[in-house]
């Protein structure tokens, strides 16, 4: 099969990694052998690994979602193709990409393996940071995009950011084409559309850092 | 577009710079390059993806020296164009600004606290609201500012664009090849668009409701329908549709400048013929300045107009 990235981009990316990637980071993708019932787990594969060629410090690891289900239970994978991150001491950073991280949404992939080799280092303002610690309970994100909107990327990031920095926090990417039940279910039809805790709160667009973690606060905390 | 696009990862930084361009759009980054090519040390700030509005146009055509490029590649090209000559790049949203202070000061909703010594203002515009009965109500339960964005979510359902003018044709014109009922509904007899872009838009599937204005969006959980007034007959009727995408104009993105700079009544940022504004060392171009027309190719021209003036504060 032809390579998906150009050559400018494979060699944008080596660069990149080089002065960038710190310590290893480990991919685990779960994939869907059956082509009907997952369309894009092959292209999420291969995209997949021709990122891991660019470094050798990129491992992926892949699962079969239907028939591992200890795993799939264990790091509660929804649906496929899922992709997890793990930093140099094996620890789960929290993030989750259901669906291919194509278009603009590639980027976010890019930052999130850069974030994860320095063990979930992210650039967070100190009020978050401090809101973030008054947070005890379990909060879940899903960020719902497509790979065409320009604004996404940012609020699948801050997700991201807060999956990394604190423990409660589950921060998912949603490619709402790829999953239309789950979209239809939380009524998406404009994007970025941010779902708190399974449909508790919910808002709409690329807020600021500010904004985006009041968002949160306000449900979490019931303010 | 790339099928997979890098253009939002960001780069490491410092926290002075000679020039701090808020907004990549085209107007931000033809700065960035003049900026580059004057040796001046710049950073460009951009709150989603460095290209602007640009990223939500399929097409452009009438950007000289390419005759037809996709949004995506030609603001690819700028960035890679702005970076080759040095600026510097942070995927920030400023949030407040200091011009009294020198060097200037503003703050990006990281906490980040930047200085420089010239701010150039680049956060072009918005699409504006219609302002009709139904809209807040339906805002992304049907109702949507970016076919781009959103347009995969009606695939094969009725909808409708309102606007006549250019990016209301264009947006109109990507909708038909996701979906084979776009109506599009225009207060006037005839487009403002192009005229190239409307031969287009009367050769496509799009059809088309003149002289006529919404007046409501209604549905109950999500859009089901426009009201609209024919505005020669007075006839008032109801348009069954899903999806409304509006393009009636542009809103200029200077919500964190009021009060600190001059501006129009419809707040556009005023400057002079050098591209400065009432403040010294505080520049405005593209489509949030107070402009006659807003294009990719006056955009750029605007930036290269400021560097040339702003090279004053540096000699």
């Amino acid at each position: 099969m032809a390579a998906l990235l150009s050559e400018e981009d494979r060699k944008y990316l080596v660069d990149l990694f080089q002065k960038e990637v710190k310590s290893e980071v480990k991919i685990l993708f779960f994939t869907r052998k059956n082509k009907e019932e997952c369309e894009y787990c092959e292209l999420t594969q291969q995209i997949l690994d021709e990122l891991a060629e660019t470094t050798d410090k990129i491992k992926i690891e892949v699962h079969d979602f239907d028939s591992e289900e200890d795993l799939v239970k264990k790091y509660n994978i929804g649906m496929a193709p899922a992709i997890l991150m793990f930093d140099s001491k094996n620890k789960d950073m929290r993030i989750r990409y259901y669906g291919i991280p194509s278009g603009y949404e590639f980027s976010s992939l890019i930052e999130d393996v850069v974030a994860t080799s320095k063990n979930g280092e992210v650039d967070l303002s100190e009020s978050t940071l401090k809101k973030l610690q008054e947070i005890k309970e379990p909060v879940k994100l899903q960020v719902f995009v497509t790979p065409t909107c320009p604004y996404c990327p940012k609020a699948v990031l801050m997700a991201h950011k807060l999956a990394m920095q604190s423990p409660n926090f589950i921060g998912e990417m949603v490619e709402a084409n790829e999953f239309p039940d789950l979209s239809m279910q939380y009524n998406v039809s404009s994007v970025p559309h941010i779902i708190i805790n399974d449909g508790e709160g919910e808002f709409v667009g690329a807020l600021p850092e500010d904004a985006f973690i009041d968002q949160v606060m306000s449900v979490v905390k019931g303010a | 577009m790339p099928l997979f696009n890098l253009s939002n990862v960001s780069k490491p930084k410092t926290l002075d710079y000679d020039v701090a361009i808020i907004g990549a759009g085209p107007g931000g980054l033809a700065t960035a390059v003049y900026a580059g090519r004057a040796r001046l040390k710049t950073i460009v700030f951009e709150k989603a993806t460095e290209g602007g509005q640009i990223l939500l146009t399929d097409t452009v055509e009438d950007y000289p020296g390419f005759t037809s490029i996709s949004g995506n590649d030609l603001a690819e090209n700028f960035l890679n164009h702005a970076k080759a000559f040095g600026a510097s790049f942070a995927d920030e949203e400023i949030v407040e600004v200091d011009f009294k202070s020198d060097p200037k000061r503003i703050k990006s909703d990281l906490g980040n606290e930047y200085t420089a010594k010239v701010v150039v203002i680049a956060t072009g515009s918005n699409p504006k609201r219609l302002g009709v009965p139904g809209e807040s109500e339906f805002m992304n339960k049907g109702v949507s500012y970016c076919a781009v964005c959103d347009g995969s979510f009606f695939k094969d359902k009725k909808v409708v664009v309102v606007g006549g003018g250019d990016s209301a044709i264009e947006e109109g014109l990507y909708l038909t090849k996701i979906t084979n009922d776009v109506t599009l509904i225009h207060r006037r007899d005839k487009l403002r668009a192009q005229k190239i872009a409307q031969d287009r838009a009367f050769k496509s599937k799009m059809k088309f409701i003149w002289n006529t204005v919404v007046t409501e969006i209604g549905g109950s959980k999500n859009v089901e329908y426009v009201n609209v007034k024919d505005l020669k007959s007075g006839e008032v009727k109801k348009v069954p549709t899903e999806g409304v995408f509006i393009y009636v104009g542009l809103s200029p993105n200077t919500e964190i400048f009021k009060g600190s700079i001059e501006m129009d009544e419809n707040g556009f940022i005023i400057t002079n013929s050098k591209m400065e504004t009432n403040i010294k060392g505080v520049y405005t171009v593209g489509d949030v300045r107070n402009t006659p027309l807003r294009q990719i190719v006056t955009a750029a021209s605007d930036g290269a107009i400021a560097v040339i003036d702003m090279v004053k504060y540096f000699e």
